[in-house]
């Protein structure tokens, strides 16, 4: 079970703005955290760095189109 | 749902790069030919040096970008990836790159030689792009407007090409096909299908996202690029059928739609969060003005006698459109595409040991101003070239290839930052 989360909006930021904010909010959490970041669509050049990372990610559309992200650490 | 991209897969920053460094190129080609043929080169849209001028920019340079941006944007903003990036970029540019040379110099020449070289080069080049793309876009929702658009321009794309080489043949030939009825089929599946369709598909995404403005509403990114393939498709059936009324209608219907693009485009830039407005913002604003300008120069024609009658509308139709809405902003979204792109290879390429520099750094915004300035001269020019050939033309030819070498350099600047930095990385990681 997941402590804290972390909850980035980034919609209306200007690429790659939201891509810095969530490598940075990664980069300080822990492995019981996670980080939530609301996007206006999908980004997917951030999938592919999560993976090669070893983040796991799970991805929502919200009614009003809003893309909600949440990215947590794979634990052995 | 898309597949997840490994970085393996993701397209090295070549692929995209040799197309967006090449397009300006043709445009210097197309202001020496400026030069070159002087006040006449507006005398009529039927001569060989404005058919020329006008593939130079259409096959030459938009064409390039086009295609270029395409292979770049499917895996970043819908998650499709084309098979074998690398390949497909090399076979394509290797195609179209000597294709749109021989079309060009097949018009100013008429040498059946070289236009059979330059059907055979851009058949084989945008076939095999639609062959890939379509294998990219294959299993993704028709449903989304980004990738309904994407679809639709290919189709477009494939019709355009068609249609051009039919002309091609038959100019080679001089075989007696009706050529005024195949060229507006050419020009209204390429402007309309292919690429008004393909710039309303990224605008969808792009404008939002780096104009920071509001979404496109649904109502219109939903319904704006079905539109237009029902009515360029009922037109083409109806100029086929030698229904003339009708076929005038449905062209006053497809130009009410880019209308209403341009109007809803501009309403969204009006509404931008950004504090200070800055070139892509600019180019954006100045192609949808330039859009709406010729479309009001269309919609006028069948209005007011006079301006039929002027032998100058089709070419300033041409630069309008062709310099005005597209280079505009393809010119603005290269400015965008590019840092961006080094910006991700070099993050990639970091693996998050080393900081990438930011999309300033990589290309410096007062480098995009001043190459914007020249540009906005470069189109002010052309626009009086057609009108006043004898003061103008030369002027207008020279600030074309200005702003082109100036746009090329930019271009330059940001590879060559991504490849300094690279080497900088490199060492580090070591």
């Amino acid at each position: 079970m997941r402590q804290s989360r972390t909850t980035i909006d980034a919609r209306g930021l200007e690429p790659p703005e939201p891509f810095e904010l969530t490598m940075a909010a990664l980069e300080s959490c822990d492995a019981s955290q996670s980080v939530l970041l609301l996007l206006s669509r999908e980004p997917y050049p951030l999938y592919r760095v999560l993976e090669r990372n070893g983040y796991c990610r799970e991805t929502r559309h919200r009614l009003d189109g809003t893309v909600e992200v949440l990215i947590w650490r794979e634990t052995p | 749902m898309p597949t997840l991209l490994s970085f393996d897969q993701a397209p090295p920053l070549s692929a995209p790069l040799r197309y967006f460094l090449t397009a300006p190129l043709f445009a210097v080609l197309a202001g020496v030919l400026l030069l070159y043929s002087g006040p006449d080169a507006f005398a009529s849209r039927w001569t060989p040096t404005a058919l020329a001028l006008t593939h130079l920019i259409t096959v030459g340079f938009m064409l390039q970008v086009m295609l270029g941006a395409m292979q770049q944007l499917f895996p970043v903003v819908v998650g499709a990836n084309f098979p074998r990036p690398l390949r497909v970029a090399t076979l394509v540019h290797a195609s179209i790159t000597p294709g749109a040379l021989f079309l060009a110099a097949a018009f100013l020449t008429h040498e059946p030689l070289l236009f059979a070289a330059a059907v055979a080069c851009l058949v084989a080049g945008v076939t095999f792009f639609v062959v890939a793309a379509a294998s990219a876009l294959r299993g993704l929702a028709w449903t989304l407007p980004i990738v309904l658009g994407f679809k639709l321009s290919l189709i477009g794309l494939g019709v355009t090409v068609l249609t051009g080489m039919l002309l091609a043949v038959s100019l080679g030939l001089e075989l007696d096909w009706p050529l005024l009825e195949l060229t507006d089929l050419h020009l209204g599946w390429g402007l309309m299908v292919w690429a008004c369709i393909l710039l309303a598909a990224v605008a969808f995404v792009t404008v939002p996202m780096f104009q920071l403005t509001p979404e496109y509403p649904a109502w219109f990114s939903r319904r704006f690029a079905l539109s237009v393939l029902a009515s360029v498709v009922l037109w083409t059936l109806a100029d086929l059928a030698g229904l003339k009324s009708a076929a005038t209608l449905l062209t006053v219907v497809i130009v009410v739609l880019a209308v209403v693009f341009t109007l809803v485009t501009l309403r969204l830039l009006g509404q931008s969060k950004r504090a200070k407005t800055d070139a892509s913002h600019m180019f954006w604003i100045v192609s949808m003005v330039s859009a709406l300008a010729a479309c009001g120069l269309w919609l006028a024609d069948g209005v007011v006698d006079r301006l039929g009658q002027w032998q100058g509308r089709p070419a300033l139709f041409g630069v309008l459109l062709l310099i005005g809405c597209f280079t505009s902003v393809m010119i603005g979204m290269l400015y965008k595409i590019v840092p961006f792109l080094v910006w991700l290879h070099l993050q990639n390429t970091g693996r998050g040991h080393v900081k990438a520099p930011n999309m300033k750094q990589v290309l410096p915004q007062v480098r995009i101003d001043r190459q914007m300035l020249v540009h906005q001269l470069a189109l002010a020019l052309l626009l009086l070239a057609v009108v006043w050939p004898r003061w103008f033309v030369y002027p207008a030819g020279l600030a074309l290839i200005c702003a082109s070498v100036w746009l090329w350099l930019n271009l330059l600047c940001a590879t060559a930052v991504y490849r300094n930095q690279r080497l900088k990385m490199g060492i580090v990681i070591q």
